[in-house]
């Protein structure tokens, strides 16, 4: 325990060492001092942007009593070390402080008592230029067409190596990784109850069906690619429908808009047929590649539909405007249709165009219902997991910010809303 | 051969996915460098995928037009498909327009492609008004929800609609328009956040069960 501890310490300690050797303040020259009514302004000093990839400085100084809105501030940058002065900023002297960075309360303190202002390099020298080499900035008050320019201070920006701003997020996924791998050990000791999903439980209905009738059944991938995880969860319940169409000894079409989505489910059928029992009855035109174009595709698959009428038809995957091309052009014909999808703007097409329709994440729940494997079983109690901890935070999420806005603990409510932000 | 079908893309799988995950934490320029490169070698095996997508394709309807299957016929629509666009790139080396005018390929473009794409979108037009007419069909409470919704939408966004609604339901003091910016904004934004943390959860659990070799049905079996 105490070991963990130090550890935690360490690490932390680790992380705020890398935020403060990021930044290199640079004392700042005496270049100028304004003579005029308007003090010059104090506390002027550049660092490098936290936790980004570099090019951008951060400037800073410190907010005067006389920053109204008709008080104006520019600031300029320069890559030489006289002259060459480019303008990077403009704004109202009584905006702009440390707290519209929007970063977490544990990777920035921002304060309303000094300007914060970010200049992006790339900007002005390009991607290349912009990281490591030194920079001079200055900051120039501008009142009643008067200017008054403040002393130049120079830095460099670096590439960070950590996303202090996400730990929030790092320590969620570590929570979530713990979480899988005690479900899926649990999983290889006891069994688990998982509930009915009735979109899978017609699958054998719908294979039987296209037995009965001697006509095919379609699977479609949809327009995802390979590294999309719709897409993936796709192949997986294709594996376990594929074995099924063998066992039934019926036939199976995939048409394809992805040629790499293309090769993966070939070798998903033909495992599956292997695994069935029935090597023979695979063929290579199972899989076909139709084409690239959206509204080719939807042609083409609407066509082989129509032409051979099909008894079923799978829309497991990532589908756009052709979902709805594809399922009523399916229903018309008199298939009987499973859809799942992770596009929640296409469920409503699928609703209304399909018997069964998986939603979201019973799409990726499929694959493992159907398998009933233990191991991919456990993984569907991770889920809900998730579902359980998001519900619980939104609840006392709710109550705390709604207690704090009541009572104006406006630090608190800041506390909470930074502790679920993304950043 | 375990160790090729099997070991070796597990690891492969696993670096890579962990690599991935961890430059979402790390924004130095050597992660960012990494995400350019692994992107750069997908879209190399990309272009090596389309040519076995198009070897599919072709031999797939040139089997059908052997064997003369049913609907052959359409397959021979792939090949002139293919070449009307194909010979016309190659003579206009690429460019679909040039200081005079439309290339061939840009022409073809334009009026062959342009024109059967945009027919085939006009056509979910049509399907979205038989699919509005099945799901108005009320068989369940849900679906009677899903009508009063949908009713009032389509209400509400014609000047018919809003003088039928002011003149029945005007005394309740709610113009139509409110109360389409109340479903839009409640209970509309409501599920769809529900489906999206469901999805967003799954996603998360499915990649890890890939990064960590839980499920591996894409590798085939041992």
């Amino acid at each position: 325990m105490i070991k963990n501890k130090l550890g935690f310490s360490l690490f932390l300690a680790l992380f705020a060492a890398t935020s403060v050797f990021a930044a290199k303040p640079s004392p700042a020259v005496k270049n100028q001092t304004p003579a005029g009514a308007i003090p010059p302004i104090t506390g002027l000093t550049v660092i490098d942007m936290p936790y980004d990839v570099g090019g951008t400085a951060l400037l800073k100084w410190n907010v005067r009593p006389e920053d109204k809105p008709e008080l104006v501030y520019q600031v300029y940058v320069s890559s030489l070390d006289a002259g060459g002065w480019i303008k990077a900023d403009e704004f109202p002297a009584d905006t702009r402080t440390g707290k519209d960075i929007e970063l977490p309360f544990w990777a920035w303190d921002g304060s309303d008592k000094e300007h914060v202002v970010k200049v992006e390099l790339p900007n002005y020298f390009g991607e290349a230029q912009s990281t490591g080499a030194v920079f001079h900035f200055k900051v120039v008050t501008v009142k009643d067409k008067k200017s008054y320019d403040s002393e130049v201070v120079s830095g460099k920006t670096v590439s960070n190596w950590f996303r202090l701003d996400r730990l929030n997020n790092l320590v969620l996924l570590v929570v979530i990784i713990l979480v899988f791998f005690w479900a899926v050990s649990h999983a290889k000791r006891k069994g688990l109850f998982i509930r009915r999903i009735a979109g899978l439980d017609a699958i054998d209905e719908a294979l039987g069906r296209a037995t009965e009738m001697g006509k095919p059944i379609y699977y479609l991938t949809g327009i995802g690619g390979m590294s999309g995880i719709s897409t993936i969860a796709s192949t997986f319940i294709l594996g376990e429908v594929s074995k099924k169409v063998a066992q039934y000894d019926t036939q199976i079409k995939i048409p394809h808009y992805d040629p790499i989505v293309m090769t993966v489910c070939k070798e998903v059928v033909k495992q599956a047929f292997l695994e069935a029992g029935r090597p023979d009855s695979y063929r290579d035109d199972m899989n076909q590649f139709i084409s690239q174009d959206q509204f080719s595709y939807a042609a083409s698959v609407d066509g082989m539909i129509s032409r051979e009428k099909p008894a079923a038809i799978f829309f497991m995957g990532y589908f756009m405007a052709e979902s709805l091309l594809l399922a009523e052009v399916g229903a018309t014909n008199g298939a009987i249709q499973i859809a799942g999808t992770d596009q929640e703007s296409q469920l409503p097409f699928f609703f209304t165009a399909c018997d069964y329709t998986l939603i979201g994440e019973e799409l990726y729940a499929a694959g493992a219902y159907l398998s009933k494997e233990p191991m991919l079983m456990s993984a569907l109690k991770v889920q809900d997991f998730g579902k359980f901890l998001v519900m619980v935070s939104v609840f006392f999420g709710i109550i705390l910010v709604a207690l704090g806005a009541r009572f104006h603990y406006d630090r608190f409510v800041q506390v909470i809303l930074n502790l679920f932000g993304a950043y | 051969m375990k160790l090729i079908k099997k070991y070796i893309p597990l690891t492969i799988v696993f670096v890579f996915g962990v690599l991935t995950l961890a430059s979402y934490y790390i924004p130095h320029k050597v992660s960012v460098d990494y995400l350019e490169l692994v992107s750069q070698w997908e879209n190399i095996v990309y272009a090596f995928a389309f040519l076995l997508g198009l070897v599919s394709l072709f031999l797939s309807h040139y089997n059908k037009i052997a064997r003369k299957g049913d609907g052959w016929g359409y397959s021979i629509f792939v090949y002139i498909g293919f070449f009307a666009m194909v010979i016309p790139a190659f003579m206009s080396h690429g460019k679909q327009s040039t200081e005079a005018g439309l290339t061939l390929l840009g022409w073809s473009f334009r009026y062959l492609y342009n024109a059967l794409s945009s027919t085939m979108f006009a056509v979910l037009a049509f399907y979205i008004v038989s699919t509005a007419y099945r799901s108005f069909r009320i068989k369940s409470r849900q679906a009677f929800v899903l009508f009063v919704a949908a009713f009032i939408l389509i209400l509400g966004k014609v000047p018919l609609g809003q003088i039928i609604w002011d003149a029945v339901l005007g005394w309740t003091g709610y113009h139509v328009t409110d109360v389409i910016e109340w479903i839009m904004s409640v209970p509309s934004v409501a599920g769809k956040r529900g489906i999206m943390i469901g999805i967003s959860i799954g996603a998360i659990v499915t990649s890890f069960k890939i990064i960590f070799g839980i499920e591996k049905q894409y590798l085939g079996k041992d």
